[in-house]
């Protein structure tokens, strides 16, 4: 198939990137796909399948460290506030209570990689 | 930013969690301070009580302060009676004579969510003129949309935009909390905040709902525990 002409940099969306840390209660290690399902579900539920879509989130695989349990949402940046209080009603993973801990909102991704993914 | 959540609930009231983890827990997600609310049934045990918070206190480094949440009208006038031996007094709303009657009162710190198993928001604009008038702060319970869904939590985050929207209008004081009843309630301060924003807030207004507004109510505890303090408006000038 052929590729996309990649839009010029004015023309793309703007983007946030959101740098937060799960925890747990014993300290268990969720995988990517746990924490995917639960964002997405809780997303879905909160701000409905048309205002999920005006939040172009995503998080990212690689940046996500399973020992740590941090993790790095992405979103257009008049999404944030959305993103964020989503985060915030999501209290149970399987059968486990989790919090969310909001480290960073940053414009790129390098300034979060740099201060908190180590 | 120095961020306050002013209404948590421990194992003393109807809470599940010890002051300790919950303590650590606010310690972790960055709060200055935090006020235990507590039911009139320990008003007797506030000395113990004290004791405990000051020792969990200076071992986290973080404020906390002892509040009582009144339910009914004679449980506020019992707290009113004795309000200088507690720190914050928080009134539980949900009825509409009790809502009133917080507002009215000028020693009631915080009106914790006037929406609270209503249909209606439990607030206009004649609670607003006297909780402006009074300086009673208006709270934007977080708990209260955690653990309801679908319906029942846009009817009341409705409700609650209704109540932000008046409190704007009369220039009432604003309050976020988590309102938790365990430590695994408690939300990061950026997560009140966003969600005091999708509530119809402006950042700003919304910080101000996690710092300022606790601050002005600890500036006011400090004055009211001091000697010259009598009643409110009233006190010893040298």
């Amino acid at each position: 198939m052929k590729k996309l002409k990649i839009l010029l940099p004015s023309l793309r969306e703007k983007k946030r990137y959101i740098a937060f840390q799960v925890v747990s209660e014993r300290g268990e290690e969720f995988t990517y796909s746990d924490l995917e399902a639960a964002i997405w579900n809780t997303m879905l539920d909160f701000l409905g399948e048309y205002g999920v879509s005006k939040t172009s989130v995503w998080l990212l695989k690689d940046c996500w460290d399973q020992k740590t349990q941090k993790g790095i949402l992405r979103c257009n940046h008049k999404s944030v506030q959305e993103v964020i209080a989503s985060l915030g009603l999501i209290d149970r993973l399987g059968d486990n209570r989790i919090t969310f801990k909001v480290l960073k909102i940053s414009g790129t991704i390098m300034s979060i990689k740099e201060r908190f993914m180590g | 930013m120095n961020f306050y959540d002013f209404h948590i609930h421990s194992q003393f009231s109807e809470g599940g969690s010890s002051i300790e983890d919950i303590t650590k827990r606010a310690n972790l997600l960055g709060f200055k301070g935090i006020c235990i609310a507590e039911n009139l049934k320990n008003l007797n045990k506030i000395k113990s009580l004290r004791k405990n918070v000051l020792e969990v206190s200076e071992k986290m480094g973080i404020a906390i302060l002892i509040g009582f949440e009144a339910e009914t009208a004679e449980e506020l006038k019992k707290l009113v009676g004795v309000r200088r031996e507690y720190d914050v007094l928080l009134v539980k709303g949900y009825d509409l004579d009790l809502n009133r009657k917080a507002v009215q009162t000028k020693e009631v710190d915080i009106l914790t969510h006037p929406e609270f198993n209503r249909k209606d928001s439990g607030f206009n604009h004649v609670m607003a003129r006297l909780a402006s008038k009074n300086n009673v702060a208006i709270e934007i319970n977080f708990r209260e949309i955690l653990t309801s869904s679908k319906n029942t939590r846009s009817y009341i985050c409705h409700n609650i935009r209704e109540n932000i929207r008046l409190c704007k209008k009369f220039k009432v004081p604003l309050i976020i909390s988590s309102g938790a009843v365990s430590h695994w309630q408690l939300k990061d301060p950026k997560i009140l905040m966003s969600m005091g924003c999708l509530l119809d807030l402006e950042l700003n207004e919304a910080k101000k709902a996690l710092s300022e507004t606790p601050m002005n109510i600890i500036k006011m505890i400090k004055e009211r525990q001091s000697k010259e303090w009598i009643r409110p408006g009233v006190k010893i000038v040298r």
